[in-house]
């Protein structure tokens, strides 16, 4: 009570009277402000959700989204698929590989990113640019830089004596098709790594490194004891996410190649595209996403047990 | 202080050497990184401002201009196709999904930075943990979600489906800027008799403007990114975002326009790019969770 008397003496409570009062309590404050977004993400990403999970039960098709019951006969289906079995395949191999790509030029790039020099804000510009631009127009360039008459590509190579004239088919042929999707998505995430580890590696306190440095620590006993552990976490995080996207994106396989050709690129989700959206397969279309789920679920679980560790620090 | 003083110390040959190799090696070392990530964007440059005849020529050096620059291409693109209509639509569609960011965002974000209550901590997690979402996996019941609402092929779908991944990202890092906000103001207003919501309104919202900027514009830009929900929901032109129209009406059948292409796909990479650029260090943050700290 004296609280409301002071506040009214005051004239600032926003919202007075028996909602204000109720919103002061901490409880009541706390869930109704959280509470849209919650439900926003329930009814947008909770629901549908559920419903991708009835559309893999069910037969369910663009024509009629609330198909019978259906059981398991989807998954025996989409098992079936010859092509799906290869999108699969596809999927992990482009993520694999582009994932250890990734490390291995993204450390030497952060590395080289660490150093102060002249122009290394514009340096760092240039480098980022494959993060900043939209994948979509990434992909186009990319497509157009691969163009099977006009490709820019093969003229460098060919003129500076890599590549055999008159240079590949690289989007029409499968392994060049399956190496140009690899490339591009290092071209589209290896900035990201880099400036992760630039920046967990800019974390490492200097002192640290002088001191083991004084300790006659050679290079490889500073990299390993000291460098390691600290940028460890953060190279964790920023694996996940890019393991996320790489394994979930379809946006690279669809502008370059749409899975071509002969359905030998396709990955999981392009595939679930054209099942489900262009053949109108919702059932089967649906089922073949979930297979990108325990991936998540993984990622999601890890990315969980290192922030709750964090959270205890 | 005299001239002297202010001279650099002169280093001996052998050292001067020895500098100029390792930074020599250095420039070859990362050369091919800032080729590889930066050709294609010169290649746009080139091939939006290249006169066609000159574009398909193959007896000419490709990375070159043979004949003079040209905006034909750029002229094309605004004229014949709905670029304008595009560009409109796209901040139509943005800000209203800046808006509803915000609106949701904020209040979230403060509680579960500031209170704690029973849960705050999960759901904190949980809203993060929705950003690890992919469209693919959604894509398809949210058709049928937009179906039903009567959205389909109308941008008004991509309104209400992209806070799908504005809030998780936004809310996460607007914890982050609302942390940074020394709890002793807030008390302070309350004190003061301010009510919770008036604290958050008249003092952590007014000096957290700098967060709430960088909020709006990486929504915004993450609207111009997106792609898969829009290729799976809009099919007519006059409703299609920037990104979509430029990579998917650009192509008729097999013929693709690429000086037009590449012009539309340059006006609306650089302005993201140079952005994103500027507010690089604040999305690290952002998506390594304040690990840094």
């Amino acid at each position: 009570m004296a609280e409301l008397t002071r506040r009214r003496q005051y004239g600032v409570g926003a919202t007075g009277g028996r909602i204000g009062h109720l919103l002061d309590s901490e409880r009541v404050f706390g869930y109704v402000l959280v509470a849209p977004a919650i439900l926003y993400m329930l009814l947008l990403v909770g629901y549908p959700f559920a419903i991708a999970l009835w559309f893999t039960v069910s037969d369910a098709t663009v024509s009629h989204p609330i198909g019978p019951f259906t059981g398991l006969k989807n998954l025996q289906f989409v098992l079936d698929d010859d092509v799906f079995k290869r999108a699969l395949a596809n999927t992990l191999i482009f993520t694999i590989v582009s994932q250890i790509l990734q490390m291995i030029l993204g450390t030497s790039l952060a590395f080289l990113l660490v150093r102060r020099f002249r122009f290394r804000r514009i340096v760092r510009g240039l480098v980022m640019v494959p993060f900043t631009v939209p994948v979509a127009i990434g992909a186009m360039a990319w497509n157009w830089m691969l163009n099977p008459t006009y490709s820019v590509v093969n003229w460098l190579g060919t003129h500076l004596g890599l590549l055999a004239p008159p240079g590949p088919n690289w989007l029409g042929e499968e392994t060049y098709a399956m190496v140009s999707i690899i490339i591009v998505n290092v071209w589209r995430n290896l900035p990201f790594t880099a400036i992760v580890l630039t920046a967990a590696i800019n974390a490492v306190p200097k002192e640290i490194i002088e001191a083991a440095s004084l300790d006659a620590a050679g290079w490889w006993t500073r990299w390993r004891k000291i460098m390691v552990p600290i940028i460890a976490p953060i190279i964790y995080i920023a694996l996940l996410f890019s393991l996320v996207f790489t394994f979930t994106d379809m946006t690279v396989v669809w502008l370059l190649t749409r899975g071509n050709p002969v359905n030998s690129t396709h990955v999981i989700s392009s595939y679930a595209f054209v099942t489900g959206v262009l053949s109108g397969g919702l059932g089967r279309g649906a089922t073949m996403s979930l297979f990108l789920f325990p991936v998540l679920l993984a990622a999601a679980f890890m990315l969980l047990r290192n922030l709750k560790a964090r959270s205890i620090d | 202080m005299t001239a002297a003083t202010l001279r650099r110390p002169t280093h001996s040959l052998g050292f001067r050497l020895r500098r100029l190799r390792s930074n020599v090696l250095f420039a070859l070392a990362l050369a091919p990184f800032v080729l590889f990530a930066a050709f294609p964007v010169y290649w746009m440059v080139i091939t939006a401002f290249k006169q066609v005849n000159d574009l398909y020529n193959l007896q000419n050096n490709p990375i070159l201009f043979h004949l003079a620059p040209t905006l034909e291409q750029v002229q094309y693109l605004l004229e014949k196709t709905p670029y304008i209509t595009w560009f409109i639509n796209t901040i139509e569609v943005g800000g209203l999904v800046v808006l509803i960011t915000l609106l949701i965002c904020v209040p979230a974000a403060y509680v579960l930075s500031r209170t704690a209550f029973p849960g705050s901590t999960t759901l904190g997690i949980g809203i993060f943990l929705t950003y690890l979402v992919p469209p693919s996996l959604l894509f398809l019941p949210l058709s049928q979600l937009v179906v039903g609402m009567g959205l389909i092929n109308t941008k008004w779908a991509l309104v209400l489906v992209y806070p799908t991944f504005t809030i998780p990202f936004c809310t996460w890092l607007l914890m982050g800027f609302f942390k940074s906000v020394p709890r002793e103001i807030t008390e302070a207003a309350r004190v003061d008799g301010c009510s919770r919501l008036g604290a958050l309104f008249r003092v952590v919202l007014p000096v957290s403007i700098p967060g709430l900027l960088t909020i709006v514009i990486f929504a915004f830009t993450l609207v111009m990114q997106e792609y898969v929900y829009g290729l799976t929901f809009v099919s007519s032109s006059d409703q299609k975002l920037i990104t979509l129209g430029v990579v998917t009406d650009l192509v008729r059948g097999d013929v693709f326009f690429w000086g037009s292409l590449m012009a539309g796909a340059l006006i609306i990479a650089l302005p993201v790019a140079i952005v994103y650029n500027i507010f690089l260090d604040t999305f690290v943050e952002g998506i390594t969770g304040g690990a840094l700290k």
